[in-house]
């Protein structure tokens, strides 16, 4: 069913403003005209607005801008990514549906996005916010042949992504607070979420949740958040289509994905210090033993926090609470 | 890293001392020496039946320092045999933060005397929030549970002793 109704997505697109017969639909797809009818009626109500003219057949007038397998598929000029999609209209969280599809042996560059996650996942479960239809809930299903020491690069990779298509595609200056999380003036607008399944030398997948507050407005937002959070609608005043954000954050991953499997995390690290968030300012660090004031000097080769601590010694950190907004 | 002397040296000294246990850490090298108390010693010497450690290494303070080419040095006496008795290690995969739950308020993934199969997720190890679902890769029973709740680990650093089955 659903590859018949790409294809005659595909015929339909093709012929663009032409009319496109009934008849000659029904010989590529080698089915009936009531059924070709029919799949008509499912793609209307996928939004799909279509014209049938008695003589001289079908034509599209508008593609949706809502979310289904079809709508994303379409116009979706990548080589590997989002080659399978899977869409929800309500799930618990696409980093669930990930793994469980990840197990079940899904392909390189499997993606799940939803209109509404009922109990997103963030950071040690902490849930991030995820209302119907306003925010961005995507989960990317990789399976890189690096070592898995490497994984963690993937993470700034992702937010790279997310701040250059924030950039160039909404006219922003996000900034990145190590190592993933997107700011605007401050508040968080994309967090990111990678979750690894390896073993000691080899990984067997890795899912990378993004969510991203798109059309949410300022009362969408709750208010404990409201301080530390913000969306593109807020900041720029206008509504943004979900659809074509997907297909823009999938394109520009998959360029740079591929150009870090060829070329390495040099070029990563470069643009990721370009959106660096307060390089070279003074940052409070927590770990299980430790608090301590230091200065963040960049990040390493591998991605790791690179800092210098007020006796002057430099040291790098993998995992640590920042605190980066203590005066 | 020491040297055989300098870890003899703290044997005797730890010996001599009234403290029962002590952990030298520096370089990614840990050292732990405990010492048997003599009410610990009677009541392994009641339970005869108690099998013997697998692995000779854990030694008495008094024994030749075996395995010290090893990383990290373990020069652990032990005082329960049964803590002894694994003969397997499920280390860490790379350097990052420590978890034993899958958030504050969910329970561990597993405690000790937990059965484990090969697929059992037994921590989460975060780094630059990559979390890292580690798997137990053997069947068996965890027997001792190595690092706390949001440590830093090391790569290969051991985390759980288990009892293959």
């Amino acid at each position: 069913m659903e590859s018949t109704r790409n294809k005659l997505i595909q015929l339909l697109a093709d012929s663009s403003e032409k009319y496109i017969s009934g008849q000659l639909l029904s010989d590529e797809l080698q089915i009936s005209r009531s059924a070709i009818w029919k799949h008509m009626k499912e793609l209307e109500k996928d939004g799909y607005q279509i014209e049938g003219k008695s003589n001289k057949g079908y034509r599209i007038i508008s593609y949706p801008d809502k979310l289904s397998e079809n709508t994303i598929r379409w116009g979706l000029e990548t080589n590997w990514i989002g080659k399978s999609i899977i869409h929800k209209e309500s799930t618990t969280s696409t980093q669930h549906i990930a793994h469980d599809e990840a197990r079940n042996g899904a392909a390189h560059g499997t993606i799940i996005i939803a209109d509404e996650q009922t109990n997103g996942k963030g950071r040690m479960n902490r849930s991030w916010f995820s209302t119907k239809g306003k925010g961005m809930w995507l989960s990317i299903i990789l399976r890189p042949k690096i070592s898995p020491l490497q994984a963690p690069q993937l993470t700034l990779l992702t937010a790279t992504v997310l701040a250059d298509v924030l950039h160039s595609y909404c006219n922003v200056q996000p900034l990145i607070k190590w190592p993933n999380d997107i700011l605007l003036h401050d508040k968080k607008i994309v967090g990111i979420l990678t979750e690894m399944q390896a073993e000691q030398d080899i990984i067997n997948y890795i899912v990378i949740g993004i969510g991203l507050n798109v059309n949410q407005s300022k009362d969408d937002l709750p208010e404990e958040i409201s301080h530390r959070a913000t969306s593109l609608l807020i900041e720029t005043e206008k509504e943004h289509s979900i659809k074509a954000l997907i297909q823009e954050i999938l394109t520009t991953f998959e360029k740079s994905y591929d150009q870090y499997i060829k070329n390495g995390f040099p070029e990563i690290k470069q643009k990721w210090e370009s959106y660096g968030f307060k390089i070279g300012e003074e940052i409070t660090i927590k770990t299980l033993k430790d608090h301590f004031r230091a200065i963040f000097l960049g990040i390493e080769e591998d991605g790791a926090l690179r800092i210098k601590r007020m006796d002057g010694s430099i040291e790098k950190l993998y995992s640590a609470e920042i605190d980066w907004f203590e005066k | 890293m020491l040297k055989v002397e300098e870890i003899r040296e703290l044997i005797n000294l730890v010996d001599q001392s009234s403290i029962s246990e002590f952990t030298y850490e520096a370089e990614g090298t840990t050292i732990t020496i405990k010492k048997e108390s003599d009410k610990q010693a009677i009541v392994s010497g009641l339970v005869s039946n108690v099998p013997a450690p697998v692995k000779q290494e854990s030694v008495r303070v008094e024994a030749p320092v075996q395995e010290i080419n090893e990383e990290p040095v373990n020069v652990a006496a032990t005082d329960n045999t049964a803590k002894a008795n694994y003969d397997y290690e499920i280390v860490s995969p790379m350097v990052g933060t420590f978890y034993a739950k899958a958030s504050p308020e969910s329970e561990k993934f597993v405690s000790q005397g937990s059965s484990v199969d090969n697929d059992t997720v037994v921590c989460i190890v975060e780094a630059m929030k990559l979390f890292n679902e580690i798997e137990a890769e053997v069947k068996g029973e965890i027997v001792e549970i190595l690092v706390e709740d949001g440590e830093l680990v090391e790569y290969g650093q051991p985390l759980f002793r288990v009892k293959s089955k």
